[in-house]
């Protein structure tokens, strides 16, 4: 059976707007939360965000297309010719039939939904946009990554809240391992930044209301965590055959070696206190990976900065792990990027592969005083330049939907 | 004061992401200035509320459907007391 590996990594984030930048910023420590501006939150409870700034889709795609499209799918549109670029594949030598993509989102262009409401109320049905809906459409990732690059392959969007980005990684291994496709462009983008997600998520207290110090509002596994910061960005990776990587002497970041998903099939919110659920996902991808947990030497924690997943994040990875989690190194990318949704598991994935492409764990921030409950190795505040053999990026969602994926060093 | 025609086609501009000088009166908005017909509709709620107020115009469906050209947009205004 084929391998599947890593070749290019683009990305648009609030702490850079390549792979590359975001993944010097992350090892440097870098946040990206500040007060919210892209609209007026002042009467919210919560006022700061981790937004994308300086973002020109036109730098990617023509003005016309970009007109036509979500913030979401700029993202991703953006992200996977960066990844393409990367990779040094050109795609207009390929067999577009070969080639697919896999984009995962949390709410596709919900945005556009509340934007195009006001405009029914205030101006009259006749003057709702013609492109409202292939706008909003969720599905539109995945498909404007496919319309702008020419991948005629399949195009998958999954949406498995905030592990949706994961199972992008998934659906790669397998598209590449069944011969469906050659390349898989692989990730997941989120752009939901508008007050009614803001409340909604404010009022069921899941959000930071640190509004004074935003670069110290996210702080997973922080005794003083008070709940995650939305953010916003996209990750896509180019993921390719062993032997189509080969055949073009393609450079290779990691090998995507297996991931496992599960449901807690308990709330709608709450994640199992006890951690099982994320650690049948962690299991699972163990399994599927034939990696022995003693050969993952770093994780890409979900890590929300929320009283709740932090503690039981914990408990899930000693569970899954065993005597071979108090070993590891862990953290979380959201105590500097914020939690990118329906993307977060693609910068978990993204930062586990560069962990091990580079030899650095990167830090979680803010990590002053930790929570008793939370007393694994989190890397806090200060990169670690350590040999990473296998890495694996964790995401929970809403709903108890839970996935784990598993990078190793690509065999030489 | 710009003309109906140049208001009009800043808006052509705008809304269709083309040059200027593509936008003459006998421009086709399907052949010269490649609109589908999802950029029509959208052009048309963009040139009603451009003129929104001068006048109050609707160009509804059977209208929209005899504009072709850049010229026929301006037509449909003149004949709408937009001058």
């Amino acid at each position: 059976m084929t391998r599947a590996l890593i070749t290019g990594v683009g990305a648009i984030t609030p702490i850079g707007l390549t792979a590359h930048d975001f993944w010097s910023n992350l090892r440097a420590g870098e946040s990206g939360i500040g007060p919210i501006t892209c609209f007026d939150a002042s009467d919210l409870p919560v006022r700061i965000a981790a937004e994308v700034h300086d973002f020109d889709p036109t730098h990617y795609m023509d003005g016309k297309e970009s007109r036509r499209m979500s913030r979401f799918a700029h993202f991703a549109v953006a992200a996977a010719r960066m990844a393409g670029e990367d990779a040094g594949l050109d795609i207009a030598a390929e067999d577009p039939s070969r080639l697919a993509a896999a984009i995962a989102t949390g709410s596709g262009g919900a945005i556009e939904t509340m934007d195009q409401m006001e405009v029914m109320r205030d101006r009259g049905p006749a003057r709702v946009s013609p492109f409202y809906i292939p706008m909003m459409a969720p599905n539109m990732g995945a498909c404007q990554v496919a319309i702008q690059l020419g991948l005629r392959g399949p195009a998958l969007a999954s949406v498995a809240a905030c592990a949706s980005g994961l199972y992008s990684y998934m659906e790669a291994k397998q598209l590449i391992e069944s011969g469906r496709a050659d390349v898989v462009f692989a990730g997941g983008t989120e752009a939901a930044l508008h007050p009614l997600p803001i409340a909604g998520l404010a009022n069921m207290k899941a959000l930071s209301r640190r509004n004074d110090e935003p670069k110290r509002a996210s702080r997973p596994f922080d005794a003083e965590r008070d709940g995650f910061v939305f953010g916003e960005g996209a990750v896509v990776m180019v993921v390719e055959s062993e032997e189509h990587a080969n055949a073009r002497g393609a450079h290779v970041y990691a090998e995507v070696a297996g991931g496992g998903l599960s449901c807690d099939a308990y709330h709608i919110t709450a994640t199992r206190e006890d951690g099982s659920g994320a650690a049948e996902a962690m299991r699972e991808a163990l399994k599927a990976s034939g990696i022995d947990a003693g050969d993952v030497d770093y994780i890409a924690a979900h890590g929300t900065s929320t009283a709740l997943n932090d503690a039981s994040e914990t408990l899930a990875i000693k569970r899954a792990f065993g005597e071979a989690a108090g070993r590891m190194a862990i953290s979380s990318p959201k105590s500097m990027v914020g939690h990118l949704l329906g993307a977060a598991g693609a910068v978990g994935a993204l930062t586990a592969v560069m962990a091990i492409h580079d030899g650095i764990a990167p830090p979680t921030i803010n990590l002053e005083n930790p929570d008793p409950a939370c007393d694994l190795d989190y890397v806090p505040n200060v990169a670690r330049k350590m040999e990473i053999r296998a890495a694996a990026a964790n995401g929970f969602g809403f709903g108890g939907q839970n996935g784990c994926v598993i990078f190793r060093k690509p065999a030489v | 004061m710009a003309s109906v025609f140049e208001r009009v086609r800043d808006v052509v501009v705008a809304q269709l992401k083309v040059q200027p000088e593509e936008v003459t009166l006998e421009a086709n908005l399907v052949d010269d200035l490649r609109a589908d017909s999802l950029d029509i509709v959208d052009l048309t709620i963009a040139i009603e509320e451009a003129f929104a107020d001068t006048a109050e115009i609707e160009i509804r469906d059977e209208d929209a459907e005899n504009i072709h050209t850049v010229q026929d947009i301006v037509t449909f205004l003149n004949e709408h007391g937009v001058n």
